[in-house]
């Protein structure tokens, strides 16, 4: 018999039978438990428990489940009730579980053992307990490991999608806040959720979810990114449309704005949408800061994003083509230091990056302690032996080396590093052809992200197209007691804060007098 | 969309096709900083350009070999000064390069026989650019480009910067591509180039040492006057100073003058300054009205004096007044007796003020230019002793 | 996104749109050509020239209020019949394909002759109008958003200019004002009537799409003001800094004035920087020319779907482009002798004609629209 004929069947009445069944069905697998013992000790009530070690906790198994069925002494006659009763007399007075619920056939059983549920099987019955005893480890909650914070909470989200839901609806008490649960996955069946808060969230834009992850069809969903490309709004971009984050502060402030989280079990990365671009230049940081320190600093992020998008591109495009435009002391420095490079300008640029990515890549990969002695290795040696044995001029490694930090200013790492690779068909274009390369491959880009969408909102909103209400907290980020409203994508109750919410002195000292 | 394959491909075809295009590279680039144009042989032009050898010009990153200069002039002839370029290019190792010129300098041969096309070639070429100094020589200009000057690295930056920065002991008109092409091609003006010059100023040690050393260094000093693209005449350290006052270029000034009671000296530094051109127009005759303002520092007195500064204020103000009205009255006379050329603009200021009577003059301008009127107003008023609250005088007398 | 949604621009963007598509060759091929005519009045000329457009504005914003769903091109076959939009489409176009001409001349002359002498003209006809198309298959609303990118290049382009322009400035060059009479003034304004005659005609054929029909008036009358003030700068300084002999003597007067600016003594030349906001704005010009060129080519042959007019317009205008930017004497004299006639003769001819017809027949029209 084909394993899924096997699985269409119903539960025998026959215990011995059920239980061999799910065996041959799963294998006889060394983690499958059986556990046979008898309830009811008038009629010695043939019983089986079956789970798999290491997804359901044990000692909840002992606690609950099996020593009140083995002690409590059930008087009634129960082998007229049916089920549904038994059910009802096991509930209420034999099992110490949170959570019972009956399952009828083969398909519904192997899911419930597979997702950590104990499942009981009482002789005679056509129908199986699933009882709810899941408890595997978990990691801690933690720091985490990107995004991280000089002001702000420290925990992160962790691979279990219920701790993670919880640790957002902490920060969201608020009887509108919902949550959808949904598998995706036919072997995986993994628990994907969505959150959103009623009323600021627009509807289409949760039926526009609903409906992009229900046309999923895959075999395994393992991590977020495998949603992420699967309901990406342009899945040839380079751009990142999809945020991705470890931080619960972020998605719950992501909600107050009227997004939708995709949580996706097994994974610590939940994803927000719609995102827009300069979203990727902000940091929760920024909103646990004064906000003049936080405007700076965003200034920073997008002064960085100029640098690592066009350094490179402008410095080959003047080197080789543009000479006149260098001011004359800077145009003999930078002649000195090629004097003996016998490589063109370009392909020095380009090896100078793939070196560069070399230590990057080998940095990441490593071990911490390792990981800095290549880069120690890989800057300063290797760069420092590259400028004076002539192969690479001192001004280029200046010119890739600040490429590369204003890159890591970015914050986001995966928006860096697309970032990171936009630049490339910049630089080669402007190495060939100057002036004319560069400024049209800047051009088609640009065009390209403005085009782009999130879910319906444009990509590169509030400056194109323009929204004066969202700028409030794009380029700089307004005092918490100017920003009256909210981004312009909710949908109602647009208020945020109060009127008048600076705080100053001559108001306190008016209610004082008062008194 | 079938557009992005399409457009693509376009930029692939292009990226390929046009392969390393224009790529001449930086270090590829013989970088002139400064240019000399002679008159050669046979009427031909000759160039003298210098060109900066970067790994000496900025020491160190590893070049080595080299003679240790940090440039290099080389000399080269043509009928045309396209064609002397060109033919500079025979022994230049690396493809010339005119972004960079800082200097031109056309020797006074050329210069009197007309510029036209120096302007032309200057400005038609979009290496250059339009700041570039220009300036004429008595001497020779392929003696005056390779003369070490100044103490910047190259010389041709070191006469960048003496226009640059030295605007109070100026007696040279800042003139660059910009401002010869307005001259050249506005309709009632003539161009004017400074003039540039080498002196032993500079002290070389171990040779034996005439009274103001023994190094020749380039200093700008006068002007060179055009009628439309010829040279046809020189104004000389006063008249040239006068001169600068009509063109707009005096912010600050240092006039010395000679204190009347006593034997000494004392200088004077102009700060605030205010110079107005009124054209009048009576009776068919054209004449001009000059009120220029002064405000001064007293910034030396070289005679010990009793008097208070009041007192030396009020003797020495006419004499400042005198000095600069003979400036510029020594300019108008070279101007209108010498020379019968309206290089300071009058024409163009009467246009403005008498659009409706300029048809009748325009064509006799340079007839009337010599008999015209102009009346020189100069009233200077010192106000500031600097650091003394007393003047320099011992107690003990 | 789907074409059988009517696509729909925020009047702002349709004011970015209109000052980008007139900025790039008016401030400096356009000025060139008024200063070798008229010297230092070009700055009176620009002024009337703007007034010539804020008027032009207004008449076609009456004209399309008239009919607010449809573009100039459709109210035409209401009032004239299918020939006559045929007719008057093939005359949209052809004022396009000659606009094109001109706005090839602006930005290849600009990148070549002071950038890429090296680089044979045809790459860069076709960079651009790959560019231009790229843009084109986005559709309007993307290209209406990249001219508010391209509006604050702008932006930076004059007050950069601005920075490096005002320490040689001399009032002195302005005077006498008014130098030649009235009429010589107002015959050179065609010049820079022409540029505005692209933003007016492009306004015919955009405003239906356009969401406030109740502001269209302000906003169009907002956008030749602002485009108008934003332009008018540049023959200001360069009269004052260039003076207008200098101006008349170079095809890219512009490019003169930014190889002229320098930010204090370090900074001598950053004409690059100033050309990099520069071409912005110019393929913003590039891509609407190239749209209201394909919508006019859709109402002529009657196509449906107007994405399979892309390629063929742009080889079309691109061709036209090349042939006329390749000689640098055809080129001016086209731009100087020819253009200003054409495009005043089909701006003022189509205006007046179904302004008057519109008025005439105001029955057809509203009937038409009770239907």
């Amino acid at each position: 018999m084909q394993l899924e004929e096997k699985l269409e069947q119903d539960f025998f009445s026959c215990l011995q039978q059920n239980v061999t069944e799910i065996e041959s069905i799963l294998g006889s697998p060394s983690d499958l438990v059986k556990r046979d013992f008898t309830i009811v000790e008038q009629v010695n009530l043939d019983a089986s428990l079956l789970y798999i070690d290491g997804l359901a906790d044990s000692d909840v198994i002992e606690n609950t489940i099996l020593r009140p069925l083995l002690t409590n002494e059930m008087n009634e006659s129960i082998t007229a009730l049916s089920s549904e009763q038994i059910k009802q007399v096991l509930t209420k007075k034999g099992l110490q579980v949170p959570s019972i619920s009956i399952v009828a056939n083969f398909n519904d059983g192997i899911d419930a053992i597979l997702a950590g549920n104990a499942l009981l099987f009482v002789d005679q019955y056509k129908q199986a307990f699933s009882l709810s005893v899941q408890g595997w480890e978990t990691r801690g909650i933690e720091e985490p490991q990107s995004d991280t914070v000089l002001r702000g909470p420290r925990d992160g989200f962790v691979e279990s999608i219920r701790t993670n839901t919880a640790l957002v609806r902490r920060r969201i008490r608020d009887p509108r806040f919902r949550i959808q649960s949904m598998q995706i996955g036919k072997r995986s069946k993994t628990d994907i959720a969505i959150t959103y808060i009623e009323g600021l969230v627009r509807e289409d834009l949760v039926d526009e979810v609903l409906q992009r992850l229900n046309n999923i069809e895959i075999d395994a969903v393992l991590e977020s990114n495998y949603i992420e490309e699967l309901i990406d709004d342009s899945p040839t971009s380079p751009f990142l449309t999809v945020q991705g984050t470890e931080r619960p502060d972020k998605i719950a402030a992501g909600m107050y704005e009227g997004k939708v989280a995709i949580f996706v079990d097994n994974t610590p990365f939940v994803l927000i949408v719609p995102t827009h671009f300069w979203t990727f230049f902000q940091t929760s940081d920024d909103y646990y800061t004064h906000y003049t320190t936080a405007s700076y600093f965003r200034f920073i992020r997008y002064i960085a994003f100029i640098i690592s998008l066009t350094l490179p591109s402008f410095f080959v495009m003047l080197v080789s083509f543009h000479q006149e435009m260098i001011p004359t002391q800077l145009a003999l420095t930078i002649a000195a230091g090629r004097e003996i490079v016998p490589l063109p300008v370009l392909i020095e640029a380009l090896l100078m990056e793939t070196a560069f990515e070399l230590m990057r890549e080998a940095g990441i990969r490593m071990p911490k302690p390792i990981g800095q002695a290549v880069s120690i290795v890989g800057s300063l040696v290797v760069g420092q032996a590259a400028v004076d044995a002539g192969i690479v001029s001192p001004i280029m490694v200046i010119v890739v080396a600040t490429t590369g930090i204003a890159s890591f200013a970015i914050p986001d790492y995966l928006a860096s590093v697309s970032i990171r690779l936009i630049r490339f068909p910049i630089l080669i274009a402007s190495g060939f052809l100057g002036l004319l390369g560069f400024a049209t491959t800047f051009v088609l880009l640009v065009i390209h992200a403005i085009s782009l969408r999130s879910f319906g909102e444009p990509y590169m909103a509030p400056y194109f197209p323009f929204n004066s209400r969202d700028r409030q907290d794009t380029m700089i980020r307004k005092p918490f007691w100017a920003i009256e409203t909210r981004p312009a994508d909710v949908k109602g109750n647009e208020q945020r804060a109060g009127k008048n919410q600076k705080p100053s002195p001559n108001k306190r000292r008016k209610t004082r007098y008062k008194r | 969309m079938r557009i992005i394959p399409i457009i693509s491909i376009i930029f692939f075809v292009l990226v390929t096709l046009t392969g390393c295009l224009g790529k001449e590279e930086i270090s590829d680039l013989a970088l002139v900083t400064a240019v000399g144009i002679d008159k050669g042989e046979q009427e031909n032009i000759l160039i003298t350009a210098q060109i900066a050898r970067p790994a000496e010009a900025r020491g160190d990153a590893g070049a080595g070999g080299g003679t240790g200069e940090p440039m290099w002039t080389a000399i080269a002839e043509g009928k045309t000064i396209f064609e002397a370029i060109r033919n500079l290019a025979r022994f230049s190792s690396r493809r010339v390069y005119w972004g960079h010129n800082m200097v031109i300098v056309i020797s006074e041969e050329i210069a009197e026989d007309g510029i036209v096309d120096v302007i032309d070639f200057f400005t038609r070429n979009n290496e250059l650019r339009m700041r570039t100094w220009i300036l004429v020589t008595e001497e020779k200009a392929r003696d005056l480009i390779p003369v070490k000057t100044g103490i910047e690295v190259l010389p041709g930056e070191s006469i960048d910067h003496l226009f640059r920065y030295s605007p109070i002991v100026a007696e040279a008109p800042k003139s660059d591509a910009m401002s010869l092409s307005m001259g050249y091609l506005r309709e009632y003006t003539h161009p004017y180039l400074a003039l540039v010059n080498l002196k032993s100023r500079g002290i070389a040690e171990g040779e034996d040492m005439p009274e103001f050393g023994n190094l020749p260094q380039a200093e700008l000093s006068g002007t060179a006057l055009f009628r439309d693209d010829k040279m046809v005449g020189k104004l000389k350290d006063r008249e040239s100073r006068g001169f600068l006052w009509f063109i707009g270029e005096v912010e600050t000034a240092i006039i010395p003058i000679e204190f009347p009671e006593g034997d000494g000296n004392a200088s004077i530094e102009l700060r605030d300054n205010s110079f107005q051109l009124t054209p009048k127009y009576e009776n068919g005759e054209v004449s001009f009205d000059i009120t220029l303002e002064t405000v001064a520092d007293l910034v030396e007195l070289g005679v010990p004096t009793g008097k208070s500064y009041d007192e030396l204020f009020t003797l020495l103000e006419p004499i400042l007044e005198d000095y600069i009205q003979e400036d510029i009255e020594m300019l108008l006379n070279k101007l209108q007796q010498e020379y019968q050329l309206d290089s300071i603009g009058l024409a163009t200021y009467f246009r403005a003020k008498f659009p409706q009577y300029w048809d009748d003059v325009k064509d006799d301008w340079d007839e009337l230019f010599p008999d015209m009127a102009i009346v020189v107003n100069v009233s200077a008023e010192i106000t500031n002793p600097q650091l003394f609250r007393l003047p320099t005088k011992p107690v003990k007398e | 996104m789907s074409t059988q949604i009517r696509t729909q621009i925020s009047n702002s963007i349709l004011l970015a749109i209109v000052i980008n598509i007139v900025y790039a060759k008016a401030i400096g091929v356009t000025q060139g050509a008024i200063a070798r005519q008229v010297g230092a009045d070009m700055w009176i000329v620009t002024i009337l020239s703007i007034l010539f457009a804020l008027l032009m504005m207004w008449v076609v914003v009456i004209i399309i209020k008239r009919t607010p769903e449809k573009n100039i091109l459709e109210q035409s076959k209401v009032l004239f019949g299918a020939w006559g939009e045929k007719i008057f489409s093939a005359l949209f176009f052809l004022f396009f394909l000659g606009a094109y001409g001109g706005v090839m001349i602006t930005i290849v002359y600009h990148l070549m002759d002071y950038f890429l002498p090296d680089v044979p003209t045809a790459i860069f006809i076709i960079a651009t109008t790959g560019v231009g198309l790229y843009g084109l298959s986005k559709g309007i609303e993307v290209i209406g958003r990249f001219a508010v990118l391209g509006l604050f290049s702008i932006s930076i382009l004059n007050i950069l200019i601005l920075f490096g322009s005002l320490d040689n400035f001399h009032v002195h060059h302005f005077f006498p004002v008014m130098q030649n009479n009235l009429w010589s003034n107002l015959q050179a304004t065609s010049h820079h009537n022409s540029d505005w005659a692209m933003a007016i005609l492009m306004v015919a054929i955009l405003l239906p799409m356009v969401k406030q029909k109740e502001k269209w008036n302000k906003y169009t009358q907002k956008s030749v003001l602002i485009g108008g003030g934003l332009i008018l700068m540049w023959p200001l300084l360069q009269v004052g800094t260039l003076s207008p002999e200098v101006t008349g003597q170079y095809i890219i007067s512009c490019m003169q004035m930014a190889r002229s600016a320098e930010i204090g003594l370090f900074v001598h030349r950053y004409e690059l920087i100033m050309i990099v906001f520069f071409s912005i704005s110019a393929l913003v010009q590039v891509m609407s020319c190239l749209i209201c060129a394909s919508i006019s080519a859709k109402h002529v042959v009657g196509a449906k779907n107007i994405n399979k007019l892309y390629i063929p317009t742009a080889l079309l205008l691109g061709g036209f482009g090349y042939w006329i930017v390749d000689d640098h004497m055809r080129a001016m004299h086209y731009l100087e002798d020819y253009w200003p006639i054409l495009s005043m003769s089909i701006i003022i001819g189509i205006t007046v004609l179904v302004l008057l017809f519109g008025t005439i027949f105001k029955r057809k029209l509203v009937q038409r629209k009770g239907k």
